[in-house]
């Protein structure tokens, strides 16, 4: 047989072809966390503080020996922010790969997509992301927790600082899908309960690239204060634009998510956004302090509100495995159900009746940190866990 | 804001949207009007040009270096994508286009990532562009104006350009009978070659004028190529006037929807577009082949 070049290229193509598909395990008694992210597509941007993390977490803690002696290894795959492709890329993460312990999902559809799958997969999904509060009210399954703060924990500590504030016109604007949603319908009902005026509201499609016409409907309105719950790259968009059109010199602009990702595009316009600072880099707690030195020395720069909360979330698994002294679903849920950890948000418990992480919620102001090139979130409020949570496997108050 | 006011506004902003639309769909067009390529990797282009002219303009410190880079970049890319892989192809059915340009998007998309990474990226307005002006007292961003002249005056030249030079009457015959013109001594590969370029540079500029308004993010290609496919099949394959027309009716249901029924604004669209396909199925200015 003659060898041409197209031969050459296919054998060579066929060799390396299994590399690229699956690359191979690491260690065999590693601890295999399955992050099914968003690698590409319009979430990709936090998917990428969602690696960065898991990247930083698996560095520091393999140097110190892995969680009891064990290595941990991270398995990327990309959900492309679609909750069909997140429940294949998860059913190949947990049947081919044999991992039991899922972390890294975006938006809430995926998280709600996957999570009845759990019991007959019998793994673990810590939610570090998905705000909607069916996580842990209708949609609560035993084999999920969600670490992060919920949706309407974010609306009510909003609507608990509003509520000092004179102004009486409210307008919301969010993303047309299930925390957005929620989100709104949350944030209004609260409003509505301190007997100020809900003037409007509207829901953004996803992927849209155009709120001019949004906006002239706002300002049509009149609010004296515009609630946004928008994320990733919409959330972008959107306050850029509003910018352009000097909306907050009408009106107050709060948004349920204040992440330096949305906010460096403004630059110093940005200055005076209000908004909820899920994770911040400045808030006082030992663990946080630890976090940003090793941040800032692995990446250059100060962590965003993903990057924190996925380090939260990791820190929740590995207190619970060292609890449980096993990465079993049944051991490590009862280990995690109650667990208090040293958070990067201080002491962070994980109640047991929703699996719903009881933290303190932030509201901050986007100013001037002398020590940081961007404006960044600065804590005016503190909220307590116990202020703005729910009832127990509840979304509303 | 009264009545007048508000037209004024969501007049002027579905203008520049249309501006917007019209620089992805121009390229669109050209490209398949005169080779039948119906170029699935557009949107990586202009999501490609969009991170070239952020690069450029950042270099120098200036928009306009990024507005100069964006679409030579995106052209260049185009241009070497046509004459190593896509000539390779004339000879086969419409179906290898499609898998090839298809694959090449595939291809863009993670090298944007690989060479620029995920985060969003940014530019900055020069100062000219930054503010606003009041219009019948309401303020409106001096970009989206620029946008309007801007994008009026590229497609005008363009037009001009298709419709007076002797390039444009060469793109023109090459459109109607590519054999007959080949056969008169013109180098019909070369105009093939030149017009996928020009078509991918428009994808590039088109790109790098929308990041003021959206930032440059993973992905940005694939929410714009939607909105140009549609104007396509609206405006008609192939057709210049098509694309413009076309791509003033989306950005009017858009601008107009989002503001008076913005649950159904969507919908309107793409209602438009089977009313138009089942009326003329060939588009409104193109031909049923």
């Amino acid at each position: 047989m003659s060898l041409n070049r197209r031969t050459l290229l296919s054998g060579a193509a066929s060799l390396a072809l299994p590399a690229f598909i699956r690359p191979a395990s690491a260690q065999g008694d590693a601890i295999k966390i399955g992050v099914a992210t968003g690698i590409t597509g319009n979430w990709s941007a936090l998917g990428a503080q969602i690696q960065r993390s898991c990247r930083l977490y698996a560095k520091t803690v393999n140097a110190k020996g892995g969680i009891d002696g064990r290595p941990v290894e991270f398995i990327y795959e990309d959900t492309q922010g679609d909750p069909a492709a997140c429940v294949r890329k998860t059913t190949e993460l947990v049947e081919s790969r044999g991992v039991k312990l899922i972390t890294g999902l975006i938006s809430s559809p995926e998280s709600l997509a996957i999570m009845p799958r759990l019991a007959g997969w019998n793994a673990l999904y810590l939610a570090p992301i998905s705000g909607a509060g069916s996580l842990t009210s209708t949609a609560f399954v035993p084999n999920a927790f969600r670490t992060c703060t919920s949706g309407p924990m974010r609306a009510r500590a909003i609507s608990l600082w509003l509520a000092k504030s004179p102004k009486q016109r409210f307008f919301t604007i969010a993303q047309d899908y299930a925390w957005g949603k929620n989100s709104l319908a949350t944030f209004e009902k609260l409003i509505t309960d301190l007997k100020k005026e809900t003037v409007g509201n509207v829901l953004t499609p996803l992927g849209t690239k155009d709120y001019s016409s949004f906006i002239a409907r706002i300002r049509e309105a009149r609010p004296d204060v515009l609630y946004v719950a928008m994320s990733g790259d919409d959330a972008t968009a959107f306050l850029k634009q509003a910018g352009q059109y000097r909306l907050s010199e009408r009106m107050q602009i709060v948004t349920e998510v204040l992440d330096l990702f949305n906010t460096k595009p403004l630059g110093d316009a940005g200055i005076g956004l209000h908004g909820i600072s899920q994770y911040n880099y400045a808030h006082a707690a030992p663990a946080n302090a630890e976090f940003v030195r090793l941040f800032r020395a692995e990446y250059q720069d100060i962590p965003d509100t993903w990057e924190g909360e996925m380090w939260q979330t990791l820190e929740f698994l590995a207190q619970g495995i060292r609890r449980a002294k096993s990465t079993d679903a049944n051991a490590l849920r009862g280990a995690l159900e109650s667990i208090e950890i040293d958070s990067v948000k201080g002491k962070v418990t994980m109640r047991a009746c929703d699996h719903q992480a009881e933290q303190p919620v932030f509201m901050a102001r986007l100013d001037k940190d002398p020590a940081i090139p961007y404006p960044t979130a600065k804590i005016i409020e503190t909220f307590q866990a116990d202020a703005v949570i729910p009832g127990c496997r509840k979304d509303t108050y | 804001m009264n009545a007048w006011q508000l037209l004024l506004t969501l007049l002027l902003n579905t203008l520049a949207l249309a501006s917007l639309l019209a620089m992805l769909t121009v390229g669109l067009t050209l490209i398949f009007g005169i080779m039948r390529i119906m170029n699935f990797a557009h949107g990586a282009l202009y999501m490609f040009g969009a991170y070239a002219g952020i690069s450029a303009a950042r270099l120098v410190d200036s928009f306009w270096a990024g507005l100069l880079v964006a679409p030579l970049v995106a052209g260049a890319v185009g241009s070497a994508f046509e004459y190593f892989l896509l000539r390779r192809l004339y000879k086969r059915d419409g179906g290898s286009f499609l898998l090839i340009t298809f694959g090449w998007a595939l291809a863009m998309s993670e090298l944007v990532r690989l060479i620029w990474g995920s985060n969003t990226r940014d530019v900055q307005l020069p100062e000219i562009l930054s503010g606003i002006v009041m219009l019948a007292g309401e303020p409106f961003p001096m970009y989206r104006v620029f946008l309007v002249v801007f994008g009026s005056a590229t497609l005008f030249a363009l037009t001009y350009a298709i419709l007076r030079s002797r390039l444009g009457l060469l793109i023109r015959s090459i459109s109607q009978n590519a054999e007959m013109t080949h056969a008169l001594g013109v180098d019909v590969g070369a105009i093939r070659s030149l017009t996928f370029a020009v078509g991918c540079g428009f994808a590039g500029l088109g790109g790098f004028l929308a990041v003021p308004l959206i930032t440059g993010y993973i992905g940005m290609g694939g929410a714009a190529i939607i909105d140009s496919f549609v104007i396509v099949m609206i405006g008609g394959m192939g057709s210049f006037l098509g694309s413009a027309v076309g791509s003033l009716l989306v950005a009017a249901t858009q601008s107009f929807g989002n503001f008076y029924f913005p649950d159904l604004a969507l919908v309107v669209t793409y209602l438009l577009m089977i009313c138009v396909l089942l009326l003329r199925p060939g588009g409104l200015f193109g031909e049923e082949e």
